[in-house]
């Protein structure tokens, strides 16, 4: 017969919730309502994540939102967060600048597997604020470039004004082995460039649909669907198609529900799941 | 099991007096006419050993409804320290469907992920749990999920015999307990026997029931995932989310940052939240991942006996009947789950 001091696991602390004090050191604005924070954690530590992985970053008296790290693991001394002012924490972090101090959780949740990407082509898809999760993939790809194939971004936004990382776009460009395609939905008057949704985009490429691993974010459930009929219609395998979720979140380590889709918490068994998953799950996309 | 006496219908008072002389106690008390709740007592004669169910499971006093996990300091120096309650206290009367509940708590908050949540650990480490045995009303369908006959999680655990109880002392923490307690003796033969048919009465009298063994839930379940029988309960459903309060295993909780004036320092706390709110999988656009009530109306059955029941092993409802005993639409959890099997038995004649 089993007793409760067996059954349960040794008290390890009481740190599970408490932010650590990390502190923004710059910050640049991509658009009126999206920012870059670079945000270093005390003696300049390495935060420790994967491409994909999440903190749960903190405002005391406004709250906690889980927010994607966008720069690569090889950024050691800091890391970047590109925040989009939504809510009362996000507006709250809007209002913070360089010396301000944030309190920070995790990393949190699997990331992209980006061993499996390696001596591998490298297709991104990003819908919005998603070019920020996958930001930090890409950024990967271009530190170890050797070590992958090519490198193809598809990047789709409402208008031309909501384009993140312009800048980055265009350096990525650049370099030999990358294509850069992105599309508005609406485009302005100066807008010189594509048009139409981000599915527009995948005729316009030749993809080897065998050597090809996706990474995607692409915004509302039904654009997933809609992605996920046009990589399957590539013949890209499920199995080599990577999706970033986004859920609600209050705990980050398994434990509040907000996140479950059926058995699985987005932010202990994702938020990045397999085509094969996703398609398993009824709730997911 | 370290040791086995019976104590005497006119000693029960002084034993449990003993009890609240040397510890904190939470334990059944008499709310109103036909209401009992887990409250913290200091008259044992407030507290009741026999009682059908109490509002509120025993949870509260592992995971409370609210709680402050932090208190904290704003402004240009932030600092935060955990806020982790670890005064000892007894847990005196749970009924063996709760036992079970906090035996699945104990996972879900404890191993579960490989995460430990320091809050609930450290009460669920400080309480002594006394269980004791029951007899079911209409409600109660604990022979169906596993849960009747369990002392799973209890430091001494009750069976009554009569007005007499026979007590199993099960855990250091439970020998500790009741260490110089008076009134207690040996159990003669008979007694022991009564002890041991007691489940069978339990059994025998039980008239709610789940009417499939719960390990064939999950299959049958995922092939009626599209069954009219949960629009035909959201129809009812008010969202109002009584049932996962008053659930012994639900434990989906939010958090909220508290200020205080002027606001320097503040509290972030949580509290229980419900899968069947509007809001509890909305996100960010804004999109809802459960925007008909119908999708949370099914989300609770299948977590129940589907998805935690695959991960952990056994269902997470321990057949308690709090949630069809207060549902304020009169939607019984039993009526559903057997409306889907008999819907199945159908399909499978034909």
């Amino acid at each position: 017969m089993t007793t409760a001091p067996e059954r349960l696991p040794a008290q390890e602390g009481t740190g599970l919730y408490v932010p650590e004090a990390a502190t923004i050191v710059r910050t640049r604005d991509l658009t009126p309502r999206d920012k870059v924070f670079v945000v270093e954690l005390p003696g300049r530590r390495n935060l420790g994540h994967t491409p994909g992985q999440f903190v749960q970053v903190s405002v005391f008296g406004f709250g906690e939102a889980p927010i994607s790290v966008c720069s690569p693991p090889e950024k050691k001394a800091a890391f970047d967060l590109c925040i989009r002012r939504l809510g009362g924490v996000t507006g709250a972090l809007h209002a913070l600048g360089p010396g301000d101090k944030v309190g920070i959780r995790g990393p949190f949740g699997n990331g992209f597997p980006i061993e499996s990407m390696k001596h591998r082509d490298v297709l991104i898809v990003a819908g919005g604020i998603g070019l920020a999760p996958v930001r930090s993939v890409i950024d990967s790809v271009f530190l170890n470039r050797g070590d992958y194939g090519r490198l193809i971004v598809l990047y789709g936004t409402g208008t031309p004004e909501d384009i993140l990382f312009p800048a980055e776009l265009e350096a990525w460009q650049l370099e030999e082995g990358n294509e850069i395609l992105v599309t508005v939905d609406e485009p302005n008057s100066e807008w010189k460039g594509r048009v139409g949704v981000i599915t527009t985009l995948f005729s316009e490429v030749k993809i080897d649909p065998v050597n090809t691993v996706v990474a995607a974010l692409v915004g509302p459930p039904v654009m997933y669907r809609f992605v996920l009929m046009e990589l399957e219609a590539l013949g890209i395998p499920e199995e080599q198609i990577f999706f970033s979720l986004e859920r609600r979140m209050k705990c980050g380590v398994g434990k509040c529900g907000h996140c479950q889709i059926e058995d699985q918490y987005v932010c202990m068994d994702g938020p990045v799941f397999s085509g094969t998953q996703i398609k398993k799950l009824h709730e997911s996309i | 099991m370290r040791q086995q006496a019976v104590i005497g219908e006119s000693g029960v008072r002084e034993f449990l007096g003993r009890i609240v002389e040397r510890t904190r106690v939470m334990a059944p008390v008499r709310r109103g006419k036909t209401a009992f709740d887990f409250q913290w007592v200091e008259d044992p004669g407030e507290i009741e050993l026999t009682y059908p169910r109490t509002v509120l499971p025993p949870k509260k006093a592992l995971l409370p409804p609210r709680e402050t996990l932090l208190e904290f300091r704003a402004g240009p120096e932030p600092t935060s320290s955990p806020v982790v309650e670890d005064e000892p206290f007894a847990l005196l009367g749970v009924h063996p469907c709760d036992l079970k509940a906090v035996a699945l708590l104990d996972w879900a908050m404890g191993r579960r992920h490989e995460v430990a949540d320091p809050h609930y650990l450290a009460r669920r480490r400080a309480a002594t749990i006394v269980g004791v045995d029951c007899l079911p009303d209409e409600y109660c369908f604990c022979t169906s999920v596993g849960s009747n006959d369990t002392r799973e999680g209890a430091d001494v655990f009750l069976t009554p015999i009569g007005g007499d109880y026979l007590v199993e002392v099960l855990t250091a923490k439970g020998e500790a307990l009741i260490e110089g307690g008076t009134g207690l003796r040996k159990p003669t033969g008979a007694e022991l026997a009564a002890a041991e048919s007691f489940p069978q009465e339990k059994a025998r009298r039980m008239t709610a029931r789940i009417d499939a063994d719960w390990r064939d839930l999950p299959c049958l379940l995922d092939a009626h995932y599209d069954s009219e029988i949960w629009e035909r309960t959201a129809e009812r459903c008010y969202s109002c989310g009584t049932c996962t309060n008053v659930c012994p295993t639900c434990f989906c909780f939010d958090v909220n940052d508290t200020v205080n004036l002027p606001l320097v320092t503040g509290t972030r706390r949580r509290r229980y939240d419900s899968c069947q709110f509007l809001d509890f999988a909305l996100v960010a656009g804004p999109h809802n991942f459960r925007p008909d009530r119908v999708d949370r109306v099914r989300h609770r059955w299948f977590r129940k006996f589907v998805y935690l029941l695959g991960e952990h092993g056994m269902p997470f409802c321990v057949g308690c009947g709090r949630c069809s005993q207060a549902c304020t639409a009169g939607i019984s959890l039993t009526d559903v789950i057997n409306a889907v099997i008999a819907e199945a038995k159908k399909g499978t004649a034909v």
